[in-house]
């Protein structure tokens, strides 16, 4: 096992302990906070496979604004520093259950489609090979993503208006 | 005229000149306050020209002066005279926590027994030593300046006038 | 072995930088506020012109009692001040200074996403002062960890995009890349995205003008009303180190970095000259202006800086498409 190995190691426990930490924390607040952890050692995981890039936009997008926007949401909603929160409970064994499926489906996925990849030496996650890709292979479903976007800022905008001048 | 942004520039157009400019800090513990004439630092009391009146004390707003007196007779000096009495001062004591230097005590006093000294720097740890006694006032009366001088054109005191018009009579 | 040498080297060369740049620029916002509000500011501290003011600060904070609050969350309280703080020093990690006497770049680390690392870094840095507006347990601090909130998401975006755009010029997303590939008609060509950046950056500082979190008439001091103490100095400290990186970013990004006479030799001092120059920009813009209200904040970012962004953008794509 290489150092490498190691360290991917630790943040991969890290990512699995903070995200089940997140998930079975008593207050929202400490959870979204834990959710920063976990989101962190994930983008050090993506480092590790040299997918600097992905990494970044990760800190940068989820860590930096995400991450703020729940908590922000959290905010607006209630007070939330004391007191226990309501959602914990409630569906909390159906949620778990199915969090456990997808993830089993998913990594089944992973496991299916890239056993034995080996991304030694391959410069795969630089800003240049990520851009080469996005803009040769990825294309149609690049721009079919940011149509989606556009259609979710649209609608966003419609229902945040609904209240006042409709 | 009012355009996008002209309250940023102006701010900066501001802030700048003072940059430039000498700062107008007073550096008082190093540096010595030069003080206007007629400041108001601390009022002295002349105690031998007090009568005991209690016009001070009884026009002070904050009633921050305490005066006890008792009446002494002088002898006539001629065969046959009347005995006079003289009011002296026991008490004089000004209480500075108090004391709102609004200067009424000294507009008021006939006889010229209280002055403003414009020394200032008089803190104590204890509130109660800010009420400075008879003693205390007296000394303040060293650091009395002069009366400031007239402006060139201004017109001269009244007295002055009768003073030399008997002169010139003399 | 002479490599690792090399990288503690640089690694204690951050760090010094990282203890004494902050000092510098809170001396120069110190004395530099104070003389354009024709005061004199510090005098006493170190003797000449209050040099040690600072120092005398640190020490004094250093000696107060740490107090946490009965109903703040303690975790969350004690760990704000330091995720404000190490971000910024891992920010300054990849900024680099310049070329040193032709030896070499003078850098932490050269990374070959360095602006993203940077920018990443730094958004990291303000999730600090949410948390202790969250943990703090006080409805002060609570209102303006709110306004932290809002004031990040809205001014996350022009600072990405300004950033964006210069990257796209340069054809680099690394940062020595980027200042080696800029030229002088860049300063005009980018003038808006240097604009927009500059005070997307205050904001996500909260510098006034744009310090509405804050904000003390209103707020006390927003979310760092209960911190005092080493707690509240890591906090200044934060801001200051804040101050450090948006400036040198600035430099690095818009101002062409170690560009000037004899860079190869005094590169560095070039670029320390430049980010001085943008700190004391940080700090005028704070004297002259007043706070900006809440909602100014937020118009301003939405109406102004994000339109002007996107048309930077537009327009360096038509920059580098022809």
């Amino acid at each position: 096992m290489t150092l490498a190995e190691l360290v991917f190691l630790v943040l991969a426990v890290i990512a699995v302990g903070s995200a089940l930490l997140s998930m079975t924390s008593g207050q929202l607040v400490h959870s979204a906070l834990w959710l920063v952890v976990t989101l962190g050692a994930v983008a050090g995981c993506f480092l590790l496979m040299t997918a600097e890039f992905v990494a970044w936009v990760q800190v940068l997008v989820y860590v930096g604004s995400v991450v703020v926007l729940v908590i922000f949401a959290l905010m607006l909603t209630r007070q939330s520093t004391g007191e226990k929160s309501a959602e914990v409970t409630g569906n909390r064994w159906l949620a778990a259950i199915l969090g456990v499926v997808a993830a089993i489906g998913l990594g089944a996925t992973m496991i299916a489609g890239f056993r034995g990849e080996e991304i030694e030496g391959r410069r795969i996650g630089t800003a240049g090979s990520i851009g080469h890709a996005l803009f040769t292979d990825w294309v149609l479903p690049f721009e079919i993503l940011s149509g989606v976007l556009l259609a979710a800022l649209v609608g966003a905008i419609v229902i945040s208006r609904s209240g006042s001048d409709r | 005229m009012a355009w996008w942004g002209k309250g940023l520039v102006q701010g900066l157009a501001v802030t700048w000149k003072n940059l430039t400019r000498r700062s107008v800090t007073a550096r008082y513990p190093d540096v010595e306050p030069d003080l206007p004439p007629r400041s108001r630092g601390v009022i002295a009391l002349q105690e031998e020209n007090c009568t005991s009146c209690m016009l001070c004390a009884r026009e002070c707003p904050s009633w921050c002066i305490t005066i006890d007196s008792h009446k002494e007779i002088i002898p006539a000096t001629t065969e046959g005279g009347r005995d006079r009495s003289q009011n002296v001062l026991d008490v004089f004591d000004i209480d500075y926590s108090i004391c709102m230097y609004c200067s009424i005590c000294i507009e008021v006093c006939p006889f010229d027994a209280l002055h403003w000294s414009p020394e200032f720097a008089y803190a104590e740890g204890d509130l109660k030593d800010l009420t400075h006694d008879m003693n205390r006032l007296r000394t303040w009366m060293g650091t009395v300046p002069p009366p400031q001088a007239l402006d060139a054109k201004a017109e001269q005191g009244k007295e002055l006038e009768s003073f030399r018009r008997s002169e010139g009579e003399a | 072995m002479s490599e690792l040498v090399d990288a503690v080297l640089r690694c204690l060369l951050v760090l010094g930088a990282f203890l004494t740049l902050p000092l510098l620029v809170g001396q120069m916002e110190h004395k530099a506020m104070a003389h354009m509000q024709s005061r004199v500011g510090p005098m006493a501290a170190g003797g000449f012109h209050g040099w040690a003011q600072l120092v005398a600060d640190g020490v004094k904070f250093v000696q107060k009692e740490s107090i946490v609050p009965g109903a703040a969350d303690r975790k969350v309280f004690e760990l704000a001040p330091a995720v404000a703080l190490v971000p910024y020093l891992v920010a300054l990690l990849a900024i680099p200074l310049g070329p040193f006497f032709g030896q070499g770049n003078l850098v932490g680390q050269d990374l070959d996403l360095g602006l993203f690392f940077v920018l990443a870094a730094m958004s990291v840095g303000v999730l600090g002062t949410l948390m202790g507006g969250l943990g703090s347990g006080n409805k002060y601090s609570y209102i303006g960890g709110m306004r932290v909130a809002a004031q990040l998401m809205s001014y996350e975006l022009p600072m990405v995009l300004a950033a964006a755009s210069v990257a796209m010029l340069a054809g680099t997303l690394s940062l020595i890349g980027i200042a080696e590939a800029w030229e002088p008609w860049w300063l005009l060509a980018q003038l808006p995205g240097l604009v927009v950046f500059f005070v997307a950056g205050l904001a996500e500082l909260q510098r006034p003008p744009f310090d509405a979190p804050l904000a003390d008439a209103e707020l006390v001091m927003g979310p760092l009303t209960e911190y005092g103490g080493m707690r509240f100095a890591m906090f200044l400290l934060a801001e200051y180190a804040g101050i450090v990186v948006l400036a040198g970013l600035t430099t690095v990004l818009f101002l062409g970095g170690w560009a000037g006479p004899w860079s190869d030799q005094l590169g560095w001092v070039w670029t320390l000259l430049k980010i001085v120059l943008v700190s004391f920009l940080v700090i005028w813009a704070r004297v002259a202006y007043p706070r900006l209200r809440e909602d100014q904040v937020n118009s301003l970012a939405w109406k102004v800086l994000v339109p002007l962004a996107l048309a930077q953008i537009a327009f360096t794509t038509v920059l580098v498409v022809w």
